[in-house]
């Protein structure tokens, strides 16, 4: 009997299998029941975004033209910007000094890749379709600059009549008047401003505020958006300044723009340093003139931008610096020369840059033929209320463009603000969102706060509209969020230039822009800085399987039964785009 | 067909005639050619394996558990500290019970720097669960080979093949390369019980409780002692076919031995010289060589040395602060025999230094002459 059951015992079969190994797949443990940490996909904003005065998303702008789909790409941009083909060639791309990319390599071409989105949707016979007034409020814009430009299409968009006042006989402003055409040919203005006025704005050119049109006029309409920029030239304040052969630098800019002959004699003194200098000069070459730029302190302390100068320097344009003038030379009334007295550089001033000191006993004449003044400008006043506030050479207005009167707005060159075409569209921008904040009864500075890209000002229409509820974290992406393990250094894509030589005789676009083989390229070297784009990492990262597509394939899910936390996907994540939360 | 070779070709023919499906390997002196042929035999199509580059041994190693667990008859083959480097992956492998087979070429562990042969590095792994077998010739390499990946997927646990460093793996030998077909019959298609497949989900080695992990570690343990009866079913069956068989102890003039030269490797084939000399002589001196370390086999080393007087143990290894692994094994494995033979230890050819037949001569002199062996092990050919 006791043998008849150690057999039995011994020949039972070992219930369990060789190793250890589940009856069921991975999906029997519920690895989930582990986390004490959750990643969480959190689209951010990018850098360039927030950099962007004009709140454009340059991110998802870049995603799209790296797929080649430049007209998607131009949808994203006008949906902020109505001049992308304009900003493509003048803006001063700050979005280019915050892109992260700048800290891995170089940052990359935003700028060429804006005009080569707004160009190909241009041959595309991309425009925007015409809007019939949905609303019932109405809204005059003075001023057919950036600003107000920006202004009328945001409005326009919006389902608001537009009347557009323009004191000259063309739209544009300082794009048309202050901008020569080798930086921005006029048919590229012309056919972006046309783009604008086919949403149905009503323009009224040749019809100055204040001489035309008496301020108490616009009564009629619900609101107002000041615009009309700084055209006053500052004076040099010398002795023979009212001598013939002397003009202000924008003067020179805006008859020359419209048309007229300017006859500047040979030699040009050019007085100054910042952009208005260097146009003044570059288009003084042009008409075969021989430009010098003169500035009191050095090339360090230029207010122009770096392109400007650089390409100034590439035409062969002489500059003198540390030489202020002190004393117009004339000879029957006309220039004859100029007396300039020569300065060092003392300690730093209000605005850190280091202050001219005259020396003694320097003075220096230079025989010159004419003399073109750019040493600054300012806005005029004159056809404005006086109850209007102004502080400080400007209209004020609050964070939301708001001035001191009761639904009149203003933006640009007339308030405080950098003097750039982005800036101005973005307050052109800004005014169009709080008039219809207003007019909706919301609260302005709320829906205004809910438009915001990061922290600098920048709004989009887009996050407006939207109310804030595009999901999009406040947080702005640093290059310490992200991984560049996953990204290879490759060189920024340049444009294409006329060479130096071919520049004098005309006033061709110097620029050519990116070529076609390139623009995909140096839009895929953006980072997609804190956006998901399907990269993949996260799904073969993960150790759980947790992760997968989502149904609609725009992005992934995080299975939490499986989810055990180890956030792995947060730090492989090359692009800021997944979170962690403390939470079960 | 009879080809001559090194020792490393002939582990790379035994190999491919295995038909491995994915090798992983990082390359090691003295094991760097065998990974180079083999390389080579990938590449040009002999073998229809993945040959996997790695960063590492461990990589290697974990590389090779992967494939296995996928279902995949495997190999890698290592040296020293790749050997070391591998430990972790070592336990991991024979606790999942992977059946794969790896060429261990046997070199000194550092510091100080040594690239030349003792057994230290392959002994330092005994206790990982990996069945280890030494050889002596290139061609009992090529043909343990063989038999390895049969007993490995028998028994459903890890081989580990010992040749020495360059007294073995650089050294060239006539060697009987088999027939493609015959080994095809002897050995056939790996055909696992489980694989980790998509269509049969599994998760392998999940966690198991204290019960459980004392089960299949008595599991392992069964399979362990199975294993000893299975290397020589192996064997006698590869004798069958090729001719050629190599047992658990490999002896030599032992029958009527009163004192009995005991060592693995090459220093065997040597000491048979040394062993010649001695019965011309008229001494009753027999060799045997421990072919198969683990598992250790109790049972044979009893029957054998329950008749003999004297047993000389060479190690070409030492645990610091115990003395000759080999030795202790012997000991420990003859424990409760009830005739047990006196022990003499001598530690000789670490880090790649001679075994000459006068370092065995001494050996077996000194083991003759004294009447008990000493308290501690003797060191030869240490410069004082």
């Amino acid at each position: 009997m006791n043998k008849m059951k150690n057999k039995k015992v011994t020949k039972k079969k070992p219930t369990i299998p060789p190793m250890a190994l589940s009856l069921e797949g991975t999906r029997a443990t519920k690895t989930g029941t582990w986390r004490y940490l959750t990643p969480a996909y959190q689209n951010k904003v990018a850098p360039c975004n927030e950099g962007c005065p004009a709140g454009e998303d340059i991110e998802a702008a870049m995603v799209l033209s790296g797929q080649e789909d430049y007209l998607g790409a131009w949808e994203k941009i006008t949906r902020e910007n109505p001049l992308p083909r304009v900003c493509g060639r003048v803006c001063f791309h700050p979005c280019e000094r915050a892109c992260n990319r700048r800290e891995f390599d170089e940052p990359a071409a935003i700028n060429a890749l804006e005009r080569f989105v707004g160009d190909r949707a241009f041959q595309a016979g991309k425009g925007f379709a015409a809007i019939q007034p949905k609303k019932k409020e109405k809204a005059a814009v003075i001023g057919s600059g950036p600003a107000g430009l920006s202004c009328a299409y945001h409005l326009a968009s919006l389902g608001y009549g537009v009347t557009l006042f323009e004191a000259e006989a063309k739209l544009g402003g300082m794009l048309r008047y202050g901008i020569p055409p080798y930086r921005l040919p006029r048919e590229v203005l012309d056919q972006e401003i046309r783009n604008i006025l086919s949403l149905g704005v009503e323009a009224r050119p040749h019809t100055r505020v204040g001489a035309d049109l008496k301020w108490e006029d616009l009564k009629s309409f619900d609101a107002v958006f000041i615009s009309a920029g700084a055209w006053k030239s500052l004076v040099l304040q010398i002795p023979g300044e009212n001598a013939a052969g002397i003009l202000s630098g924008l003067e020179f800019l805006r008859k020359v723009n419209s048309g007229e002959t300017v006859d500047l004699g040979e030699k040009v003194a050019i007085v100054g340093g910042g952009n208005t200098a260097m146009d003044a000069a570059r288009s003084a070459l042009r008409l075969g003139a021989k430009p010098l730029i003169l500035y009191r302190r050095t090339k360090e302390e230029m207010p122009a931008w770096e392109e400007e100068i650089s390409e100034a320097e590439e035409e062969a344009i002489e500059f003198l610096f540390l030489s202020s003038p002190v004393r117009v030379l004339t000879a029957d009334g006309k220039v004859s020369g100029i007396e300039c007295v020569k300065n060092l550089l003392g300690p730093p001033g209000k605005d850190g840059r280091r202050e001219p000191r005259p020396i003694e006993g320097s003075n220096f004449t230079l025989p010159v033929d004419s003399i073109l003044s750019c040493i600054g400008e300012a806005p005029d006043f004159s056809f404005l209320p006086e109850n209007l506030k102004k502080t400080a050479g400007a209209v004020f207005v609050d964070e939301t463009g708001a001035t001191s009167l009761p639904r009149v707005f203003a933006g640009g060159d007339m308030v405080d603000q950098p003097r750039t075409v982005s800036h101005a569209i973005g307050a052109g921008k800004r005014a169009a969102m709080a008039m219809d904040a207003s007019f909706r009864g919301k609260n302005v500075s709320e829906a205004l706060r809910a438009a915001r890209w990061g922290e600098k000002g920048s709004l989009s229409m887009a996050r407006y509209l939207a109310g804030g509820a595009d999901g999009i974290a406040p947080t702005v992406v640093k290059f310490s969020d992200l991984n560049p393990a996953y990204f290879q250094r490759r060189r920024r894509k340049s444009t294409e230039k006329l060479p130096a030589s071919e520049r004098a005789s005309d006033f061709r676009e110097i620029n050519a822009g990116l070529s076609p083989d390139a623009a995909p390229e140096e839009a895929k070297r953006c980072f997609n800085c804190g956006v998901c784009n399907l990269c993949d990492n996260c799904f073969i990262f993960c150790p759980d399987m947790a992760i997968a597509a989502r149904p609609d394939k725009q992005g992934y899910e995080i299975n939490l039964e499986y989810c055990k936390g180890c956030c792995i996907c947060v730090e492989e994540c090359p692009r800021g785009a997944i979170s962690v939360e403390v939470r079960k | 067909m009879k080809k001559l070779l090194t020792g490393n070709s002939a582990i790379t023919y035994g190999v491919t005639l295995c038909r491995p499906q994915v090798i992983s390997a990082y390359p090691i002196t003295p094991q760097t050619t065998i990974v180079e042929e083999l390389s080579e035999v990938c590449s040009d199509g002999r073998l229809q394996a993945k040959f996997i580059r790695v960063e590492s041994e461990h990589s290697a190693m974990a590389c090779a558990a992967a494939a296995s667990a996928a279902g995949s008859r495997v190999f890698t083959a290592t040296s020293s500290h790749g050997l070391a480097y591998m430990h972790e992956m070592l336990h991991w492998v024979s606790g999942s019970r992977l059946p794969v087979v790896m060429v261990n070429a046997n070199r000194a562990l550092g510091a100080p720097w040594n690239i030349w042969c003792d057994h230290s590095d392959s002994l330092s792994q005994r206790d990982t669960g990996w069945i280890q077998l030494y050889c002596q010739s290139a061609q009992e390499a090529l043909d343990t080979v063989i038999q390895a990946y049969r007993l490995a997927e028998e028994v459903l646990l890890p081989v580990m093949v010992m040749v020495d460093g360059f007294f073995l793996s650089h050294t060239s030998d006539t060697v009987d390369v088999p027939e493609a077909k015959a080994v095809d019959r002897f050995l056939p298609a790996f055909k696992p019980r489980y694989k980790l497949s998509a269509d049969e989900p599994h998760t392998f080695n999940i966690m198991a409780d204290t019960t459980l992990f004392m089960s299949f570690k008595h599991e392992a343990q069964r399979s362990m002692e199975a294993a000893k009866k299975v290397v020589a079913r192996v064997d006698r069956e590869f004798k069958a076919r090729f001719g050629r068989g190599y047992g658990l102890l490999d002896k030599y003039r032992c029958q009527d031995a009163e004192v009995v030269l005991f060592t693995m490797g090459t220093a065997a084939s040597t000491a048979r010289e040394v062993i010649e000399d001695f019965r011309r002589q008229g001494k009753k001196v027999g060799l045997c060589r421990l072919r198969m370390f683990r598992p250790s086999p109790v049972e044979e080393l009893t029957r054998l040395f329950g008749g003999v007087k004297k047993v000389a143990v060479l190690d070409r290894d030492n645990s610091l602060g115990a003395g000759g692994i080999v030795a202790q094994e012997l000991k420990a494995a003859l424990y409760a025999a009830p005739r047990k033979p006196k022990i003499y230890e001598f530690i000789a050819g670490l880090g790649g230094k001679d075994i000459t037949p006068e370092t065995i001569r001494e050996v077996i002199d000194k083991t003759l002459k004294q009447p008990n062996p000493g308290s501690h092990p003797v060191w030869m050919g240490v410069e004082a």
